[in-house]
């Protein structure tokens, strides 16, 4: 089957992957780090 | 005395074709001519002979810088598939908006990127990463309170680079919000004074979707 590999590389890309998703390990420190300046204030 | 004839493209070997296509697609991405990139090495990349895992190595390799450019990810199993694994990282500060992702990535593979003549393509992504960095801020606001989410201080912004161990002031932070706007990647304005970024309440990030960045 691999006669298919060009066309099967085509077809493995995201281009709706900005999604407003916020609970990724990245965001969530993000927000503690938000929420930590603001009681600083 | 026979006059040269025009040849279609059409006319010549398959195999011609791609060649053709896969370098004249390389140029286009030095010249950053990222949609003209995008088609050529697209074209290579459906015509190349599916069973040289080399070749769609070698065309990946151009096309996928030139993808992210315009806002369109690999999936982990094509990067995976084709060891191209130094992109992993970059993909994901994409989808993160974390700065210092994007910044280790870079370093780590820097000399392969240098090499392939497509570091300066990767570092440009940064402008992307800012974007999706803000929304970030946008969205957590807006879980805690929805009035004021459009208004984001110059200052929270300092704060978050800052944890990103990006050291910039709040002039700096401006001007980096400035270039945003200028390149369409927010929508919204400055009330300089309070030093905030008033982001519109209609698509304020306005995604790429297939288009290159204003230059």
């Amino acid at each position: 089957d691999d006669k298919e590999e060009g066309k099967e590389a085509m077809q493995q890309w995201e281009d709706d992957w900005d999604d407003d998703d916020v609970n990724d390990d990245f965001s969530l420190q993000l927000r503690k780090e938000l929420e930590s300046n603001s009681e600083k204030k | 005395i026979e006059t040269a004839r025009f040849f279609d493209f059409e006319e010549f070997p398959k195999r011609d074709q791609v060649t053709y296509m896969y370098y004249t697609g390389r140029l286009e991405v030095y010249n950053e001519n990222f949609l003209a990139a995008d088609q050529k090495l697209t074209y290579a990349l459906k015509n190349c002979n599916p069973r040289s895992e080399a070749n769609i190595r070698m065309i990946l390799k151009y096309l996928i810088p030139v993808k992210l450019s315009v806002g369109i990810l690999p999936a982990t199993s094509l990067l995976q598939q084709y060891n191209l694994v130094e992109y992993i990282n970059v993909v994901q500060a994409l989808k993160s908006g974390d700065l210092r992702l994007l910044r280790h990535a870079l370093q780590e593979h820097e000399d392969r990127f240098l090499r392939s003549g497509v570091y300066l393509v990767l570092e440009k992504l940064e402008l992307q990463v800012y974007q999706r960095l803000l929304k970030k801020i946008y969205i957590i606001q807006k879980a805690r309170d929805p009035s004021k989410a459009h208004q984001i201080k110059l200052e929270v912004l300092v704060k978050a680079l800052k944890w990103l161990e990006k050291d910039m002031d709040v002039d700096e932070v401006e001007c980096m919000v400035a270039i945003l706007i200028y390149k369409n990647l927010i929508k919204g304005y400055f009330a300089h004074k309070s030093k905030v970024v008033v982001l519109s309440k209609q698509d304020p990030f306005p995604k790429l979707s297939g288009k290159p960045v204003n230059s």
